[in-house]
């Protein structure tokens, strides 16, 4: 019986895929691809990781876990697998699964699905779940120091090098991608401005006034918002209130800068952890939301399944589906940056080893869920709609006549006056090249929400979706900021002990300055680049996860090998192995292809020979020159590291293999629970 | 009316450990069972603890 559902599943999986695949020429339903998806987690769940779970991992029901032995009522805490499943799935999913399948749809929907699916089963979810227990079984040990212990103090560094640059690229493009949805828009402006004092308003709730009353404190904060939300739409309706909040892309850009400071030296409660309970509660709910409408009302899907950009002429990103699909999309498929997170507080929560399987693999099939579904949104717009938002404006030419000409160029249909239309009917004054993703994507969700719950109120729903972007991009750069403010601290205090120290406020004011200093110069060049910044800031985003994705996999490879496991450590090398094609090839295509569309070197030369003739002044010229070859320079540290840091593992599990050193196993002790089984 | 009241709380429970909250009465119930000896935290002490183990290190969210 239970065979025979299988079966069904797997057979309902491939003729989802056959649909994809074959059909061309009519719109194929969104439901074909979340059937095709949904199947392939499932038997990929039930088959692989279970194969993972008992062979390589060896999972123990009697092993009793850190939540059990250190429980301490306040981080090691035994957590109920579901829960612990969804608090996961919260903390790994943000803006990246949403954005990377919209970019990444100027290939068509095909190729980034599936690399989605194929990406998540055999490399990301692995990635999860292998580092998972891995922290769990040494007490829930961060990355970092598992690198330092496995690989020895050198590789250490490295990773913490590593983690601190993907940080601030990190930061700078997630903040860019605020920048372009709310730039000119001041219903958004006003709604995402309207988040700081409904969150401070929460923190002096839970913390002053009804002290551990974080729930309460929540379900205010989340009805204010929606309050502030509805509010928006007559700020922008408002003579005299809609100048205030319409502000351009570059002051936007330094008001998150200063956000983004100010933010990161308040105290955690005030700020950062009710916004976090917010953007929790939004995010868990929208996406709930999304799925739903999904299925009620089965969009079809109408870019094609493959473009013309495939060959690397696209609008949106430079580069072609090799190796750049598999760049752009890192989120949903595997992320480096997972590996953080299954390393910090999620391991101190597991109730039972075996519980591992579920939260680790099953969680990162979820976040990939949440990019097939954006995937979707995206892919339901018309393709003239979606290359209208996502190309850039130098591309484009200043107004919708000189797009509708450039699209048409491109084999799209594209109707001004639609375009006009829907650009009134979210609220918004131009949705003309808000590239970076998210507006398309609130573009999508917002047809499908109003379609599915009536009331036909696509501006509130786009406005909506605008905000719980921006909602967790906030946290993020506020929680991201901290963090590197904390290892920046901790290096610092090697040259001079005082700074070192993260209670002392001027070394934490000087660290957080540098932090935002350094997301701050990119993220305003992004703004102030006439290819629209997410060009250039996103594959660099896209090359740096990755490899923070090869150290984790090098850190889970020497696991296994030191564990006794070598013939088993396929299952981590095989994706190793990918990845490090792949970030190689748009790493070395990044730095030094001779397109100035896709090589920064190249940029760099071409930029000046225009200085040269005149066509630029030296101002603009020099920035753009600058800011090349600064790029470039960060892509080869990238590759340079990650190649520093794979050579350090090949090393270690060489000499296991061979015998010439001894094998210290590093896994906190066995002890038996106490849990009745 | 009771039923529905128990079930609340477990929602209540359920959304907080969704979030990463606090759970005070847990801490009670384990601070009774393991440390009957030492001082109990005041709920306003133990949610400034709790932060402070949380967000003291490493990245809790990602992209």
């Amino acid at each position: 019986m239970q065979f025979l559902l299988w079966v069904a599943v797997a057979l309902a999986g491939a003729a989802g895929w056959a649909v994809l695949a074959l059909t061309r020429g009519e719109p194929v339903s969104a439901a074909w691809l979340v059937v095709a998806a949904v199947c392939s987690y499932l038997v990929a769940y039930r088959f692989y990781s279970r194969f993972i779970a008992e062979r390589a991992l060896g999972l123990d029901p009697r092993r009793a876990t850190p939540a059990e032995r250190l429980g301490n009522g306040r981080d090691f805490v035994p957590t109920q697998k579901w829960v612990l499943f969804g608090h996961h799935f919260a903390a790994i999913a943000g803006a990246g699964p949403l954005v990377g399948p919209v970019l990444a749809a100027q290939f068509g929907y095909l190729p980034g699905t599936l690399w989605i699916v194929v990406g998540v089963v055999l490399a990301g979810a692995v990635q999860d779940f292998v580092i998972l227990v891995a922290s769990m079984r040494r007490d829930g040990m961060s990355l970092g120091r598992m690198a330092r212990q496995e690989l020895g103090p050198f590789a250490g560094v490295l990773t913490m090098i590593a983690i601190l640059s993907i940080m601030v690229i990190l930061l700078a493009v997630l903040a860019l991608i605020v920048v372009k949805s709310l730039a000119e828009s001041p219903w958004g402006v006003f709604t995402i401005l309207c988040t700081i004092p409904i969150a401070i308003l929460m923190g002096f709730w839970m913390e002053r006034w009804r002290p551990g009353r974080t729930l309460e404190a929540s379900v205010v904060g989340v009805l204010l918002l929606l309050v502030a939300l509805v509010a928006g739409r007559y700020v922008a309706e408002s003579a005299t209130l809609a100048p205030l909040f319409t502000r351009t892309g570059e002051e936007l850009a330094w008001g998150l800068a200063a956000y983004g400071f100010i933010a990161s030296v308040l105290p955690v409660w005030m700020l950062l952890c009710p916004r976090d309970y917010l953007s929790t509660f939004m995010k868990i709910g929208t996406v709930t939301l999304l799925a739903i409408g999904l299925l009620i009302v089965r969009p079809a899907l109408h870019l094609p399944a493959v473009t013309q950009f495939v060959d690397g002429s696209g609008p949106v990103f430079a580069g072609a589906l090799f190796p750049f699909c598999f760049i752009t999309i890192a989120c949903g498929a595997i992320s480096g940056f997972h590996a953080l997170v299954a390393s910090g507080t999620t391991p101190k929560m597991v109730r039972r080893e075996t519980d591992a399987r579920l939260i680790g693999y099953g969680g990162m099939l979820m976040e990939s869920f949440v990019a097939v579904m954006a995937m979707a949104a995206a892919a339901s717009l018309e393709p003239g709609t979606y290359f209208a938002m996502n190309a850039p404006l130098g591309t484009l030419g200043g107004s919708v006549e000189s797009a509708a000409t450039v699209i048409r160029g491109w084999g799209f249909s594209f109707s001004p006056d639609q375009f006009q239309a829907l650009t009134a009917s979210v609220g918004e004054q131009t949705l003309l090249s808000r590239t970076g993703g998210a507006a398309t994507l609130a573009v999508g969700m917002a047809q499908i929400f109003s379609r599915a719950f009536g009331g036909g109120l696509v501006g509130l729903w786009y406005h909506f979706a605008i905000m719980f972007e921006a909602l967790f991009i906030l946290t993020t750069l506020d929680a991201g900021t901290r963090v590197g403010r904390f290892m920046l601290q901790e290096t610092l205090g090697l040259v001079w002990k005082p700074l070192g120290r993260t209670s002392w406020y001027p070394s934490s004011i000087f660290a957080s300055l540098l932090i935002v200093a350094a997301w701050g110069w990119f993220l305003v060049q992004g703004v102030r680049d006439p290819n629209g910044g997410i060009n250039s800031l996103w594959p660099l985003f896209g090359i740096s996860n990755q490899l923070l994705a090869t150290v984790a996999l090098c850190v889970a490879t020497t696991v296994l090998v030191k564990g006794g496991r070598a013939r088993l450590a396929w299952l981590t090398l095989a994706p190793l192995a990918w990845l490090l094609v792949i970030t190689n090839t748009a790493g070395w295509q990044k730095i030094f292809s001779p397109d100035p569309k896709l090589g920064f070197l190249a940029l760099a030369r071409a930029t000046e020979a225009k200085l040269a003739a005149g066509e630029l002044t030296a101002k603009v010229a020099q920035q753009v020159v600058f800011n090349a070859r600064l790029d470039a320079a960060l892509a080869g540290i990238f590759l340079v590291v990650t190649a520093l840091v794979v050579l350090a593992s090949a090393r270690e599990w060489w000499r296991v293999l061979a015998g010439r050193r001894p094998v210290i196993d590093t896994e906190t002790p066995f002890v038996e629970t106490a849990y009745a089984s | 009316m009771r039923a529905d009241l128990s079930r609340l709380t477990a929602l209540a429970t359920l959304l907080r450990r969704l979030a990463g909250m606090p759970d005070y009465a847990a801490y009670v119930e384990h601070a009774r069972r393991c440390h009957p000896d030492a001082p109990l935290l005041s709920e306003r002490d133990f949610f400034r603890d709790y932060l402070r183990a949380r967000y003291a290190d490493g990245p809790s969210r990602c992209c």
